[in-house]
């Protein structure tokens, strides 16, 4: 009953949360004096010709009327039209979604397979040369930019290894979808082949999106590991000579994830954010080289919708942390 | 390896995307084994297939090879070839044009193009108001193009318009029966032929992603007929990032890409020995935009001694390793109407010295916005920012996105003092680079630096009245002139095409018109 309480309460945050983030990303994309209008209509178009353009897109209207009809649309389902692509922003950002879900989700389960085994270990090993080295990973990986780390992977894997493509999402022009996942897809239909050509191609993308978030989940770990081990409770614990596993993977690591489960969901929302530089550089059809394009282009509906989009799934990931921190925590209910 | 499920696949996928894609033709063999295939990586997303919504270097691909104009460019120099027009005749006041269409033209639906659909094309461009509509909207009226029969079509100008066969270029006919068929609310079926092709060119579309690109086969049937090793299969995909584009190349993902590349990226393709180049000289100058209408930059004094603060030769020999061309002038050094003899200004900080104390109007700093994501804009400025500096002339730079630069350049009091960019070529005719961007006419329109000279306007003016290339060739000569003294903008190089293939790639037919983007003069190797 408290959960459902708990899970209430965070629902009703999510539309004042999503409003305020529309209007912080319509008033930015909105103050840069750009004219998207005149950049559609090309470099030689006459007046009239952008004129048309600004009043058919509504660009002519005062900023808080446009605002307004912004809001009211995107309550009706309605995220306006690319000014660029000419498309429902909706329809766009869906096509797109599952390409970048599908590289969010792989980035993130190699992060937390990695990042919780090396997290605990490193603090287990305090200061041995593993933490040494672990550290250093970490650090190197947080510190390194995502589009530097993914250049420099094509160069290593693609160019001088040859073992994967450069760019790209699967050979060729990729099957008729059934989710749009593509190793799903590939599994779906018992296509081993696609199956194996998809994971080539999301191999590198990958890697460069879950560097960053392994280190930010390692060091989480080790620190929630190493305060738990200095509880009393585990003290106590070891002095009742429970066996040393029993009380790291039921005791230590139950307690310890608690702050580390937080950060994974926080990491999501990073992950999303971070495609943009990473899908580009791999030429991934997904929402990141969608809302980069739409950036250069001043696409402020196509800009908007991806923040808004984007916004709603960093809160609903946070939402079932929240949950999970919940039942893993009772005194957070 | 550029398909590995091309066959098991790309049937399934062409049954059901062909249907929803409105390709109405049957099903092609184009998955046949030994077809040829052709890899296009392109910097700039193909996100609408509609010819008449888009005027862009950029996407010109889809124009290029899905549709077909009255005319067509070819060549470099570029020349203007008749295309779907077998003839065309000319009344002697310059306001009609009479063309006469090839006989059994067809569409990719296999019915006949007539006249009705070059009629339907024209009036849809003037109606959506969208893409080329700024070349014909002065001169085109609604209403006045006439089908007089199945083959021959009529366009009644307004007034003389000498460039009016140039731009014809960008009348790309489409299926009138079939975009009306999907007209929705007066929109002349923009909505549908936005993910849809209703052409009649080289390619026909198999399957389109706005996400990756799109795909196309060789249309058999085509009017003009194919070259033995004319590509079988297309794809132009897009990959944003130049680092992977030219990785792509050298691996062999993509058989071709832009081909103005920086210096170091062409260098890094040649030292990896997979990769032909296609060298020419382009019709595209690089060159900064004066704000004349701003003091002090509206004192001739000051714009030349900005002119002679550039160091050209530092700039295209020590920072572009020569991979351009001193271009004088507006006007590309390959096309007819730049003068031969234009010595312009030279980098001499004496002279812009003496320029300087030549100046009326109150001197201040100035301010110059390039590019972002322009490395060559970038470096301009600061190449500029540089020579000033030596002389405590103080200029500063500003970096932003070239969709904050463009609406401040329809304001004097807003736009940068100078912005270095680059004029493509969208037809080729000398008016793309003086009347279109000097005539005082074109203010907001295409002339962002307010330059107002009334000889230049007389001269652009008068050239557009006359048909004949030799009469029209002195006035051009003679503003390209005034621009220089004048100092109007700084312009400093043509852009020299290096257009990277990979070795399997036999023959490219290189035109300015589109880069080398138009297959059809492609031949590979199987």
């Amino acid at each position: 009953m408290r959960l459902l309480a708990l899970a209430a309460r965070r629902c009703l945050w999510m539309p004042p949360t999503l409003l305020g983030l529309t209007l912080i990303v319509f008033s930015i994309s909105h103050i840069i004096p750009s004219d998207p209008a005149r950049v559609l209509a090309g470099e030689n178009a006459p007046i009239e010709q952008v004129e048309a353009l600004r009043r058919k897109f509504g660009l002519d209207l005062p900023l808080p009327q446009q605002f307004f009809r912004y809001v009211t649309d995107v309550v009706s389902g309605n995220m306006g039209i690319s000014l660029y692509t000419q498309r429902p922003v909706a329809d766009d950002l869906l096509e797109r979604l599952p390409a970048t879900f599908e590289l969010a989700i792989y980035a993130m389960i190699l992060a937390v397979l990695l990042g919780l085994p090396l997290g605990v270990v490193s603090a287990l090993r305090r200061n041995s040369l593993l933490d040494h080295a672990v550290r250093v990973v970490t650090i190197s990986g947080l510190a390194m930019a995502a589009f530097w780390l993914a250049i420099l992977l094509q160069l290593l894997f693609s160019m001088k290894l040859n073992l994967t493509p450069v760019q790209g999402r699967i050979d060729g022009w990729g099957p008729d979808p059934i989710t749009g996942f593509y190793t799903l897809d590939a599994v779906l239909r018992g296509d081993w082949e696609m199956l194996g050509s998809s994971l080539r191609y999301l191999a590198l993308p990958v890697m460069p999106l879950a560097i960053p978030a392994m280190a930010t989940i390692v060091r989480f770990t080790r620190a929630g590991v190493l305060n738990v081990m200095s509880s009393n409770f585990v003290f106590y614990q070891n002095a009742m000579g429970l066996p040393r596993r029993v009380v790291i993977w039921k005791y230590i690591l139950r307690s310890a994830l608690i702050g580390t489960l937080t950060q994974i969901g926080l990491v999501f929302g990073n992950l999303l954010a971070g495609a943009v530089v990473v899908e580009a550089v791999f030429s991934w059809p997904g929402l990141g080289t969608y809302a980069y394009n739409s950036i250069l282009q001043s696409d402020y509906n196509a800009i908007m919708g991806f923040t808004l989009f984007t916004g709603t799934v960093f809160i609903c990931v946070n939402l079932l942390v929240d949950i999970a921190q919940a039942v893993l925590d009772p005194r957070g209910r | 390896m550029l398909n590995k499920f091309g066959p098991a696949v790309g049937r399934r996928a062409m049954m059901a995307g062909g249907a929803a894609l409105g390709v109405s033709a049957g099903l092609p063999d184009a998955w046949a084994a030994g077809r040829t295939r052709f890899v296009t990586a392109n910097n700039n997303p193909y996100d609408i297939l509609d010819p008449h919504q888009v005027f862009d270097i950029g996407r010109i691909a889809i124009r290029l090879n899905m549709y077909d104009a009255l005319v067509r460019w070819v060549d470099n120099p570029p020349k203007l070839d008749m295309w779907l027009a077998e003839k065309v005749d000319i009344a002697p006041d310059g306001k009609v044009y009479t063309f006469t269409l090839k006989p059994g033209v067809k569409f990719h639906d296999g019915s006949a193009l007539t006249s009705e659909d070059v009629v339907y094309s024209m009036e849809r461009i003037l109606g959506m108001k969208k893409g080329a509509y700024g070349l014909f909207s002065d001169v085109v009226k609604p209403g006045t193009t006439k089908a007089l029969d199945a083959r021959t079509v009529q366009f009644n100008l307004a007034k003389p318009f000498a460039v009016f066969m140039a731009v014809l270029s960008e009348l790309w006919v489409v299926n009138s029966k079939v975009v009306k068929q999907h007209e929705k609310n007066g929109d002349w079926g923009a909505e549908w032929l936005t993910r849809n092709e209703a052409g009649s060119g080289g390619y026909r579309l198999r399957r389109f992603d706005p996400a990756v690109g799109f795909q196309a086969e060789r249309f058999q049937d085509h009017f003009a007929g194919w070259k033995p090793g004319a590509v079988d299969d297309a794809d132009f995909r897009v990959a944003m990032e130049t680092a992977t584009r030219v990785l792509g190349v050298i691996k062999g993902e993509f058989n071709t890409t832009d081909g103005f590349l920086p210096a170091e990226q062409v260098a890094r393709m040649r030292e990896s020995g997979k990769v032909n180049f296609v060298e020419a000289e382009s019709i595209r100058t690089f060159y900064f935009i004066i704000n004349n209408a701003k003091a002090p930059l509206n004192d001739v004094n000051m714009r030349r001694a900005l002119c002679c603060m550039f160091d050209y030769d530092g700039f295209i020999n020590n920072i572009l390793g020569g991979t351009v061309v001193r271009n004088t002038g507006i006007i590309p050094n390959p096309m007819w109407g730049a003068p031969k003899d234009l010595k312009g200004y030279t980098y001499d900080l004496d002279k812009a010295k003496w320029y300087l104390s030549q100046v009326k109007e109150k001197l201040r700093p100035l301010q110059i916005g390039a590019m972002s994501g322009y490395p060559q804009s970038e470096q301009g400025a600061q190449m500029l920012q540089a020579g000033a500096a030596k002389i405590g002339f103080d200029i500063k730079v500003v970096t932003e996105p070239y969709t904050t630069i463009s609406p401040k350049l329809d304001d004097p009091d807003r736009a940068h003092d100078l912005v270095p960019l680059w004029r493509s070529a969208y037809f080729a005719d000398p008016h793309n680079w003086t009347g279109y961007i000097y005539n005082s006419r074109n203010f907001k329109s295409g002339n962002s630096s307010f330059y107002k000279n009334e000889r230049v306007d007389e001269l652009t003016d008068k050239a557009l009245l006359l048909t004949d290339q030799e009469q029209r060739r002195p006035l051009y000569e003679e503003a390209s002139r005034i621009l220089s003294e004048d100092a109007a903008g700084l312009f400093v190089y043509n852009t020299k095409y290096y257009g990277p293939f990979t070795k399997n790639v036999k023959s490219v037919r290189f035109c300015p018109i589109g880069d080398a983007q138009d297959l059809r003069w492609i031949a590979m190797e199987s």
